[in-house]
């Protein structure tokens, strides 16, 4: 975007240091994302103006409508549907590399979207962040699009082309990687402090313990055939390979996870009155910001998704989220943007009662068929927290 | 340069399953600027009955009232006067003149307004070749784009079976706009208003001859006063809704619905004539798809368009919701346009059934009348409704018809049924 900014929400001109549009109130979009694989140096500043990426995957190019591909007019809705534009910050999809990509979008019940993704790849590497801020809190979704950026540009230093890349036999790049994924999710914690620092709360009185902003936090690294995730929350990463057992690798940090740490059945726990509620997570007010981590050896072709609870709430068990991307790349095809693209629009179909983020990196038969240095291990690092305090 | 702007009033909020938008879209006009500055120039029409039945007091009125009129016409201004009975007659320029019409000057004013005293009262009343002979006439000055017209009478359409005046109304529909009015008691209010609706002007009501020439000068002025010759009402629904009416509810009711025309599929145009620096307030209900909760989405773009160029836009917006207390509230304006418009139609069709001699179901409307008429707080309604009824009460609407009410009365009520109040804001 070159010269005066333009409202995403409504396309008012808006001067340029302007935080909020004149004519709609929207927050304003100051500037695209760059390239995934080289984030802009200070993507988020102390302000609060957080700037969204570029929607680029939008049907039709931009200016088209998301819901039946007409023309978005002036007034900021379809000319033949009369749907609302999608705001940048409310629907974006990325595709850093031909194998990673991931959309991250509004829902449909929500008014704001909460949760924000980075995704950066690069040859055999490949790095997703996905946090999803929580919803009772103000400014959320300020706090996750900070702390997925910063999470990345630290994960981004172990990259191939980073500042220090990780290297060795695979134990050893496991161990590095869990480090940094640990690393990252302090980096995000920062991130959501300073952004946050000389941000107004609106209307309630800051040091409300449900007021500060806050999100969950989940990253995967998938370095050639060694993949380790990291998460604080119940935002989830799931290895789905093609042909053998499908697993989620993380274990929500949440009531309901907690329950069936004690034994309770998945179905039972994911349906109990607090399930939902978070017991760890990033902000201003998490007691604890060491990220649980695991490393896996990808030694067959599939996929790693990462996600918000905005899908998983709808297809929670890992061989029927299995089946569900099977099902959906039959119909789309193996694009990664695409296939995350179809997930969080079927995630709307049932009913879209969260904000929904989706994000892909696939692991080929090249990758996967390398001999590897070590066995499919699994190590989780944390313990087990109990009778935490809980978010909902 | 002329300015308009756009304001919606509505409950956006629908329940689950809720299909049915209504808003008030209250479109005002400021720096129209008047007739001398419109362009393509300003035309001006007035139709004097001389029937039989005009003679005395009636004719010298009209005839002074023309007089009036045309010294308020102002230069420039292609005019015509015309005298009408059974048949109609150019009176002004000369029948034997070259030009069928021609622009105001001060000779020409001296000119007119002697020919106006040459009228001599003969024959019936045929309203339509009033209006053909008009039709023709502004039809000679085809760049002038603002045309308006006054016809007054005073007399039933008798001469004619009224099929003929209604062809020629749909005929001269969209050429130009006419104001209609009757003096005395002997005319008939369903005729005029048919005129007056077509041709996107005003019907009233004149009681005594007197009073002509204050009413043709008003009218005169207020042609003049118009900058914006022709504007119209266009009504953007989405794809799959359907625009179950459109309706302009201030300062008068007028049913736009069945005059759509197409710009687009999904867009349609209604007339609404010419504008000066005024506001008036339009009713749009739209049936959309319902969608679930939590979506919103725009059920209708309300614009106004000058030659085809949109000036102002008003957004209307439907979102679904689960939350009881946003989806029952009912917006102010749409409540109030809504008893006002039916407010309207009991006066009309109270009025017709005691013609009729239906007295159980003029008392059911009137009374229903005198009920919305205090609802809405239109008092000049209710003050005008008091002549007809006596009103046991007016919330519950209990009235009984008065004995030996006086035609006028009836009259004054009928043709100022569609005149409206605003809401209280």
């Amino acid at each position: 975007m070159s010269g005066a900014p333009v409202c995403a929400s409504c396309g008012a001109a808006a001067s340029a240091d302007a935080l909020f549009c004149e004519v709609c109130g929207a927050r304003l979009a100051s500037e695209p994302a760059g390239p995934a694989d080289a984030p802009p140096a200070t993507p988020v500043t102390p302000t609060g103006a957080v700037p969204a990426p570029a929607p680029a995957d939008v049907p039709g190019g931009p200016g088209a409508c998301r819901a039946c591909g007409g023309t978005i007019a002036a007034d900021g809705y379809c000319e033949l549907c009369g749907q609302p534009a999608a705001s940048a910050r409310d629907h974006w999809s990325e595709r850093p590399a031909p194998h990673v990509g991931g959309v991250c979008d509004r829902g449909v019940r929500h008014h704001r979207n909460e949760d924000a993704m980075a995704l950066a790849a690069h040859g055999e590497f490949a790095a997703l962040v996905v946090c999803d801020g929580v919803s009772t809190a103000r400014d959320s979704d300020v706090a996750s699009l900070a702390a997925t950026r910063a999470a990345l540009d630290v994960l981004l230093t172990g990259a191939p082309q980073g500042a220090a890349p990780v290297s060795g036999p695979t134990p050893a790049r496991a161990g590095a990687w869990s480090a940094l994924v640990r690393a990252a999710a302090v980096a995000g914690d920062d991130a959501i402090r300073t952004t946050m620092s000389g941000a107004p709360a609106d209307g309630a009185g800051p040091g409300a313990p449900d007021d500060e902003p806050s999100c969950t936090f989940v990253a995967a690294v998938l370095d050639g055939d060694t993949l380790v995730v990291g998460w604080l929350g119940d935002s989830r990463a799931y290895w789905l390979p093609d042909a053998g057992p499908a697993e989620q690798l993380t274990a929500d940090d949440s009531w309901a996870g907690e329950l069936m740490l004690q034994g309770v059945p998945r179905a039972t726990a994911e349906t109990s009155p607090q399930a939902h509620a978070i017991t760890r997570w990033l902000g201003p007010d998490a007691h604890d910001v060491v990220a649980r981590t695991t490393a896996t050896v990808v030694d067959e072709p599939g996929w790693v998704l990462v996600c918000s609870d905005g899908l998983w709430n709808y297809c929670s068990p890992a061989e029927d989220l299995s089946r569900l991307l099977r099902a959906a790349a039959d119909r789309v095809g193996t694009a990664p943007d695409a296939l995350a693209g179809a997930l969080v629009t079927w995630a709307n179909e049932q009913g879209g009662r969260d904000n929904v983020t989706v994000a892909l990196a696939r692991v080929d038969a090249a990758v996967a068929a390398r001999p590897g240095d070590g066995s499919s291990d699994s190590l989780v690092a944390g313990t087990a927290v109990t009778n935490p305090p809980t978010k909902d | 340069m002329a300015v308009f702007t756009a304001e919606v009033f509505q409950n956006e909020f629908l329940p689950a399953g809720g299909t049915d938008v209504h808003a008030i879209v209250t479109v005002t006009g400021s720096d129209v600027g008047s007739a001398r500055t419109a362009s393509g120039g300003v035309a001006e029409i007035i139709m004097i009955d001389t029937s039989g039945s005009m003679n005395g007091r009636n004719l010298d009125a009209a005839k002074h009232a023309a007089q009036v009129a045309v010294d308020q016409i102002v230069d420039g201004t292609w005019f015509a006067i015309i005298g009408g009975s059974h048949v109609a007659q150019r009176l002004f320029p000369y029948p034997n003149a070259p030009r069928d019409m021609v622009q105001m000057e001060p000779a020409a004013r001296a000119e007119a307004k002697r020919a106006i005293t040459t009228l001599l009262p003969s024959g019936g009343t045929a309203m339509s070749t009033w209006l053909a002979l008009a039709d023709r006439l502004f039809a000679t000055v085809p760049h002038a784009s603002q045309r308006h017209a006054i016809l007054l009478t005073d007399g039933k359409n008798e001469s004619e079976p009224r099929a003929a005046l209604s062809a020629v109304v749909r005929q001269g529909t969209g050429h130009f706009q006419c104001d209609a009015r009757g003096v005395g008691a002997s005319w008939q209010v369903d005729e005029l208003r048919e005129i007056s609706t077509a041709l996107l002007g005003t019907v009233d009501l004149i009681a005594s001859p007197e009073d002509i020439a204050a009413d043709f000068q008003a009218l005169v002025q207020q042609s003049m006063s118009k900058g914006v010759a022709d504007a119209e009402l266009r009504v953007w629904a989405p794809q799959g809704a359907q625009v179950l009416f459109v309706r302009q509810v201030s300062p008068t009711v007028e049913e736009l619905t069945a005059r759509r025309t197409e710009v687009n599929p999904l867009t349609g145009a209604y007339p609404t004539g010419s504008w000066g620096d005024e506001s008036r307030d339009y009713h749009v209900a739209v049936r959309v798809a319902s969608k679930p909760v939590g979506t919103e989405q725009l059920a209708a773009r309300v614009q106004l368009a000058v030659g085809g160029q949109v000036l102002t836009s008003g957004l209307v917006k439907a979102r679904w919701s689960d939350d009881d207390a946003l989806t029952a509230r009912l917006s102010p304006e749409v409540a109030h346009y809504t008893g006002q418009a039916e407010l309207a139609s009991v006066i009309q069709e109270g009025l017709a059934a005691k013609a009729a001699g239906d007295e159980a179901t003029a008392t059911v409307k009137l009374g229903r009348a005198v009920q919305l008429a205090q609802q809405t707080g239109n008092e000049e309604a209710t003050s005008r409704l008091r002549r007809v009824v006596e009103i046991d009460d007016p919330d519950q609407g209990t009235v009984r018809l008065r004995r030996n009410t006086d035609r006028l009365d009836e009259m004054a009520l009928d043709t100022a049924s569609t005149k409206t109040t605003r809401v209280r804001r």
